[in-house]
């Protein structure tokens, strides 16, 4: 399995609690279910949902994709929630 | 006086040679067209202004406005604004502050503040009640904009024989010494753009209070009521008013904006900071953050408090952190805080005098100007920033501001200015929407004047931020709601609940994919709303700020009134500007944003604005010189 590192951002990372995770996926679509798994095993109480991890924009190495979007190994996978107000 | 509710009825005219007060005429017609705030100050200017003052002509006035909703209870109506000609750009303009003044000014009976002539040495004027008083305030020149709140509620307590609660507006150092980018302070709150505090400055005057007794009336206060409970309980389940600005604040949109390269860095060089996660709203969060707050009558309460020193003092915003972050290259979230709290302390903008020091160390860098300045070297700005409030060395010369450094200098292309205003911290090539607004914005490089186009593009939904297709359209359309939703004196940041939160909750969705591919599509249908906004004549829940004028003033407002209002207010300071020389030829922006991509690999990643501001025009009425016609203007009811 290919190693990468997951960065979480805006209300996702407040709510969680957690900033930075190391999972093992090949897409961003896979990254998904066992992020939030690892979010509640690390966080018993912590509320974020496979809904709201699907609800984010995601970066990968700095560039947006898609949830069909492959990884590699070293990646750096970035979840970003819609924010505006400035 | 006034048949209108939420007013206080009177509006004064205050000449600080004469040490005289008089009464304004300001009808209830006026009142119709201009409702309050910045756009009631337009017409004062408009009114009284020539063309011939300059920014520190004694016969320059400053307004201080406040809008029919400020003290009333409505959701975040405590705004206030300061409009005069501006030192940075030669021309007027507004400076909006969340500050407490406004809520005060409205209780010492007054709807708004009009200044003009000059103290022959520092005061300050104290309203109470209806009554006006001059003090001497040479003990107070010098002092920092705290300690003169501090020293002002000290004299008011021992005068009164007890606590007197009271609004203020004070001055610090930098507008004491004709900063062109001096900040107005009000508690902790600044109004921070323009200048307005060199203004101040200029006349000798430091500081106002304001007290008394006096309550607005609201015209129908069962409706009033029920709407402000609803509209309250909107603001706090949406996305981005209730979990977003509470939680992280403005600072929040620095992830955001990395991920869309629209993050200025390195003085508008890029987009993305590759640092940006150490001056981010997360790591304002998690490291320095005691708790949010807000200004009075606010449930979104996006302001952050934070520790400098061992002091709970205010945090930054985002422009803050964007300007004073990545476009210095500095990654010391720490010193951001400190330097955000010591500029509000000088009375400094935080915008203007990062954007001056980045083209500082630009213009280092390239040999045009050796001053000492260099990215990502940042320990010794404070000094600097000490240096230009008092206009010492390298500092007198930052204290004009980047337009006029380049002229000097040289390096104009890396001025990121328009109208002389240093541009706000969103880098408009990925979004260039926001660059047409940045251009055509009646006071200068301003982001919200300018429309704020980028919560289409990127930052909320997600438009092509490429395509010119559309924006000119959508960006009359934002420009002219934000003013009318500034009249009234509530927040811009309430309408970032009219965003529909199930886009904002499901941006990978294909309802949320296909509105965002076909909004550009959608100018031809809002410029016939731009243009006849009459048809709507009618009022809807998804727009309450119709509602609540109708229900606080029991004025007969509606959707399309409430446009008119706001497109009324931008032609009338556009028409001011037009007798201080701007035309179609000061919309513009530095050539780096215009004519380099920031991808070199993508010709498109840059701001077509001629394209844009051609179609601008058009949707606006204007002449192809960019100015309103007197047709124009008769149409509007302004001639």
């Amino acid at each position: 399995m290919l190693m990468v590192t997951v960065k979480l951002f805006g209300t996702l990372r407040i709510d969680s609690g957690v900033k930075e995770l190391r999972m093992e996926a090949g897409s961003v679509r896979e990254l998904i279910p066992l992020v939030c798994r690892e979010l509640r095993r690390q966080r018993p109480d912590c509320a974020v949902s496979e809904k709201d991890l699907r609800a984010c924009l995601v970066a990968v190495n700095g560039v947006r994709v898609g949830a069909r979007s492959r990884l590699r190994d070293g990646d750096v996978a970035a979840f970003f929630p819609t924010a505006a107000g400035g | 006086m006034t048949t209108y509710c939420g007013y206080m009825g009177r509006v004064i005219l205050l000449d600080l040679g004469e040490r005289r007060a008089e009464d304004y005429v300001w009808t209830d017609r006026d009142r119709e067209l201009y409702i309050g705030g910045k756009a009631m100050a337009s017409r004062i200017l408009y009114d009284r202004l020539t063309g011939k003052e300059t920014a520190f002509d004694p016969e320059n006035l400053i307004v201080i406005a406040t809008g029919p909703l400020t003290g009333t209870g409505a959701p975040s109506s405590n705004r206030f604004d300061i409009s005069s000609l501006s030192p940075l750009t030669g021309i007027t303009a507004s400076s909006n502050c969340g500050g407490n003044f406004g809520h005060y000014l409205k209780k010492a009976g007054f709807d708004a503040l009009i200044i003009r002539g000059k103290c022959d040495s520092p005061t300050w004027v104290e309203i109470e009640n209806g009554e006006f008083h001059f003090h001497d305030a040479a003990a107070l020149w010098g002092l920092k904009t705290a300690e003169t709140q501090e020293a002002l509620q000290k004299a008011l307590d021992a005068a009164h024989g007890k606590s007197v609660r009271c609004g203020m507006v004070a001055i610090g150092p930098a507008g004491e010494n004709l900063v062109r980018y001096a900040s107005v302070i009000s508690g902790e709150r600044a109004a921070g753009r323009a200048g307005m505090g060199a203004v101040f400055g200029s006349k000798n005057l430091k500081a106002i209070t304001a007290a008394g007794d006096a309550v607005p009336t609201v015209f129908d206060r069962e409706k009033a009521a029920a709407h402000r409970k609803k509209w309250v309980a909107a603001i706090r389940s949406h996305p981005l008013t209730g979990r977003q600005l509470p939680k992280l604040g403005t600072a929040g949109l620095v992830s955001s904006m990395q991920l869309h390269g629209l993050l200025a860095t390195r003085n508008y060089a890029g987009g993305q900071f590759d640092a940006f996660e150490a001056v981010s709203g997360e790591a304002l969060a998690e490291e320095l953050t005691l708790s949010n707050s807000g200004c009075l009558s606010c449930p979104i309460r996006c302001a952050r408090r934070v520790s400098v020193d061992g002091r709970e003092v205010k945090g930054p915003e985002l422009e803050t952190l964007g300007l004073l972050g990545g476009n210095l290259e500095n990654a010391d979230l720490e010193k951001i805080c400190r330097w955000n709290y010591e500029l509000d302390e000088l009375g400094m903008d935080t915008i203007s005098t990062a954007g001056t020091l980045a083209w500082a160390m630009e213009a280092n860098e390239k040999g045009l100007w050796k001053n000492g300045l260099a990215f990502g070297e940042t320990d010794d700005l404070s000094q600097v920033f000490e240096d230009i409030a008092h206009r010492h060395g390298i500092g007198n010369e930052l204290a004009e501001g980047s337009k006029r450094l380049s002229e000097k200098y040289g390096g104009r292309d890396f001025a990121i200015q328009s109208k002389g205003m240093e541009l706000a911290a969103y880098e408009p090539r990925r979004a260039v929407g926001q660059g047409l607004g940045y251009a055509v914005a009646n006071r200068g490089g301003c982001h919200l004047n300018g429309g704020y186009l980028v919560v289409l593009e990127g930052l909320g939904l997600d438009v092509n931020g490429q395509t010119p297709r559309g924006k000119a359209d959508f960006c009359m359309l934002q420009q002219d709601l934000m003013e009318a939703i500034s009249m009234g004196g509530q927040c811009l940041f309430t309408s970032y609940g009219l965003l529909p939160a199930f886009l904002l909750k499901n941006p990978n969705g294909a309802l949320t994919k296909t509105v965002n591919a076909v909004i550009p599509f959608f100018g031809p249908a809002v410029r016939l709303l731009n243009k006849l906004p009459e048809l709507a004549c009618f009022n809807l829940p998804l727009l309450p700020y119709p509602y609540e004028l109708r229900y606080t003033t029991g004025m007969k407002m509606n959707i399309g009134k409430f446009i008119r209002c706001g497109e009324r207010s931008y032609n009338v300071e556009r028409a001011v500007n037009a007798r201080f020389g701007v035309s179609a030829e000061s919309d513009k922006l530095p050539k780096r944003l215009t004519d380099i991509p920031q991808d070199p690999k993508r010709p498109d990643t840059r701001v077509p604005l001629e394209q844009m501001k051609k179609t601008y025009y058009r949707a606006r009425g204007w002449e192809k010189n960019g100015l309103p016609s007197e047709k124009k203007l008769r149409r509007l009811g302004i001639c």
